[in-house]
């Protein structure tokens, strides 16, 4: 791991040094133990800034479309011969990589505004299962050695092999490595294990339906609506959310119970064939929301239906931006004929 | 003031006894999360927390409240007041973090010009028992920078404080003795009240982070237009995380819904950290990115507020600093502020 963020900071410096990039989207350490936290630098010499490790978390593709969808607003007023472009340089693994395709697919942004070191990746370590793991202690402090987490608390000093405490998504991981990339900041990086990707879905499919609405009704109970699912999620990436819509206003905004079921199906929905996997909404989710399990009931749904995996190659269209005459429409329900998957 | 000392394993006892009687609000473990709710029968209170992962400023100020109901006739609209919703209640183990964020929530709802019947009557009928912070939770803790303190009885109707074998409970108010009963009838004697100042010096001690935070609002004035605006948002989200955990923010958002003829108007919490807040119906918005939301949100904590009411509308509880996804650092901020000419 510290050979490939030495790698990745001086392609960094490189990209900013040559100006191949006016901004660089990376991670840095925290202000709190434990973390790491996305950064934005300009100059070549911030890239000593940048970290790369298991504390690394988020999915960077959403500030590249954030970014150049501001900046391509911001040209609006300007006369069509002035405008500049502006090319993001962003650290990406498997995962953020495969949300660029979808921008791409999507057409947010041309694969000239974007250069990606691509890093491989183990997976990173999510904050609630190393929380559980110290017992809800707070960390006074820690360090990450090699594969082990050691965080010193007021009850003493613990040690956690971060392979205990991998986010659920990194732990299934199918593209762990990036799909694309302009220079990558090491060597491929071993499987995870995507054999198991739908263990969990296919033992919640086979509950009866009773439990798995009642499980739903629980998790989206907990929900304070802060939207902070959403604002991570690249995918998620529309000017004016259905939700904050008032002619006609599609959901209500208070606590409602049903409002909130309503807006997280949705949202849900929404992801459809645009979803990676990448955890960034549950582990942002200040509520402990399990949104995955929903989420990856659409994805095997968008899987076994269409043989889409979300992002996984620029060729392959996501279900729901291109047309096939044979595609499959027996889940369509028919008054007579019924309908399958009701 | 009367003062009580009541053994430690006798608090939840005392909780679930007050709940026969009143509602009473308190800490419980709800999966991961302690979260403060209406303690139901047979719940266990957890009186052993660091904090609350929500604030419990969601009795007095809830994140959807109903003020008024209005149906369509042929006659035209009727219009119904909503009945303030308020029962007699006890909101126990409060933080004094928390507690002191009810003095600041009274300042604004509770003004001379403005008078908010909602908030008032819920507040006026709620008993606040708030358990001090022998040791303060967490690193994330700066209550001392911004006039708090971990063993402070600001906001606290009743204050217990852990002295070591047992609780002292010092009955801070008229509305605080109401609740003597519950709580035995042995008195506390001088050497309780020596013992919890060594606690108070303690706990203050074991404050990590602390900054002159009353001085930076000179600073921020002068920099309104500044440069040191342009690096805060970049990373942020615009997510409610901060806001919504927060004890003190108290933006909020008043909406219509209609359902066939019967509408009911709601006050819900809003958030500066959203792109809709304050935008205007022409479209235009003065705060049009979020830098100026940023702005905003320290200005009114760190300026505004100090301005307009005296105080800093922070209390230092530390939950946005641990729970911001993408870790921005209010106490970084201030800091770096601080550097500012
Ligand atoms: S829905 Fe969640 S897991 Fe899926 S792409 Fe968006 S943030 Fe990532
Ligand atoms: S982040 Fe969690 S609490 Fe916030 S809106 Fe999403 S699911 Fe709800
Ligand atoms: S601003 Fe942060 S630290 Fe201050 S009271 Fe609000 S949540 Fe607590
Ligand atoms: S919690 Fe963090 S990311 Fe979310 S709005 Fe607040 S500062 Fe921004």
């Amino acid at each position: 791991m510290e050979n490939i963020e030495k790698k990745m900071r001086e392609e960094a410096r490189r990209l900013l040094e040559e100006k191949r990039v006016d901004v660089l989207i990376g991670y840095e350490a925290g202000t709190l133990p434990l973390t790491a936290t996305p950064c934005f630098i300009t100059a070549p010499e911030e890239a000593e800034r940048l970290v790369w490790n298991r504390f690394c978390n988020h999915n960077l593709a959403k500030y590249v479309h954030d970014v150049i969808s501001q900046h391509r607003n911001s040209q609006k007023r300007v006369k069509p011969e002035d405008r500049k472009k502006k090319v993001v340089g962003v650290v990406a693994r498997g995962c953020t990589t495969r949300s660029i395709v979808i921008h791409l697919q999507e057409r947010q942004y041309g694969r000239d505004e974007v250069v990606i070191i691509g890093v491989p990746c183990t997976g990173y370590a999510d904050r609630r299962k190393v929380s559980q793991a110290l017992g809800g202690e707070a960390v006074l402090e820690g360090a990450l050695e090699g594969d082990v987490i050691r965080a010193v608390t007021e009850g003493g000093e613990k040690k956690i092999a971060v392979a205990d405490v991998l986010a659920d998504n990194c732990r299934t991981c199918r593209f762990n490595n990036p799909i694309i990339s302009d220079v990558m900041a090491g060597e491929a990086a071993p499987p995870m294990n995507p054999e198991a990707e739908y263990d969990e879905v296919t033992a919640f499919e086979n509950l009866p339906i009773e439990e798995r609405w009642a499980y739903f009704v629980k998790e989206m109970g907990k929900c304070i609506r802060c939207y902070a699912c959403r604002q991570a999620c690249p995918s998620c990436y529309c000017p004016v959310c259905f939700v904050e819509q008032s002619r006609p206003a599609w959901v209500g905004i208070s606590d409602d119970p049903s409002d909130t079921q309503v807006f997280q199906i949705m949202r849900l929905y929404h992801m459809v064939g645009r979803c990676v996997d990448c955890g960034s909404c549950v582990s942002v989710c200040p509520m402990g929301v399990d949104l995955r399990k929903f989420l990856k009931k659409l994805d095997k749904d968008a899987f076994e239906l269409f043989q889409n995996r979300a992002g996984s190659s620029l060729e392959d269209l996501p279900p729901l931006s291109r047309h096939r005459e044979n595609d499959n429409e027996d889940f369509i329900y028919h008054p007579e004929i019924g309908g399958h998957n009701t | 003031m009367e003062k009580r000392l009541i053994k430690k394993e006798a608090l939840a006892g005392i909780a679930k006894r007050i709940a026969e009687d009143v509602t009473v609000y308190a800490p419980v473990r709800v999966e991961e999360n302690v979260l403060f709710k209406v303690l139901e029968k047979g719940e266990e209170p957890l009186f052993t927390y660091q904090n609350s992962k929500n604030a419990p400023k969601n009795f007095f100020f809830p994140r959807s409240e109903v003020m008024l109901r209005y149906t369509r006739t042929p006659k035209g609209v009727e219009f119904t007041a909503e009945e303030l919703f308020a029962r007699d209640g006890v909101l126990m183990g409060a933080r004094p973090c928390d507690a002191r964020s009810f003095v600041l929530l009274d300042m604004l709802f509770d003004q001379e010009k403005y008078k908010d019947p909602y908030y008032i009557e819920k507040r006026n009928r709620t008993t606040v028992v708030s358990l001090a912070c022998a040791k303060p939770p967490y690193r994330e803790c700066f209550c001392t920078s911004v006039g708090g303190h971990p063993v402070d009885d600001k906001g606290a109707d009743v204050l217990i404080t852990d002295i070591g074998d047992v609780f002292l409970v010092e009955f801070v108010t008229p509305k605080g003795e109401k609740l003597l009963k519950y709580f035995g009838d042995q008195k506390a004697d001088a050497a309780s009240e020596e013992k919890k100042a060594a606690v108070a010096a303690a706990a203050e001690a074991a404050l990590t982070w602390k900054i002159a935070t009353h001085e930076v609002k000179e600073k921020l004035d002068r920099n309104f237009n500044s440069p040191f605006w342009d690096g805060i948002h970049k990373k942020c989200l615009a997510c409610g995380t901060c806001t919504f955990l927060c004890p003190t923010c108290h933006c909020f958002d008043i909406s219509d819904e209609m359902k066939y003829d019967d509408g009911r108007r709601l006050r819900n919490w809003d958030s500066c950290m959203f792109p809709l807040f304050t935008k205007e119906t022409s479209g235009h918005n003065p705060r049009p990115t979020q830098k100026e939301r940023w702005r905003q949100r320290v200005m009114h904590k760190f300026s505004y507020y100090p301005e307009n009411f005296g105080a800093i509308a922070c209390v230092g509880c530390g939950r946005c600093v641990q729970s911001c996804p993408v870790n921005i650092d209010i106490r970084k901020i201030v800091a770096e502020a601080m550097e500012l000419a």
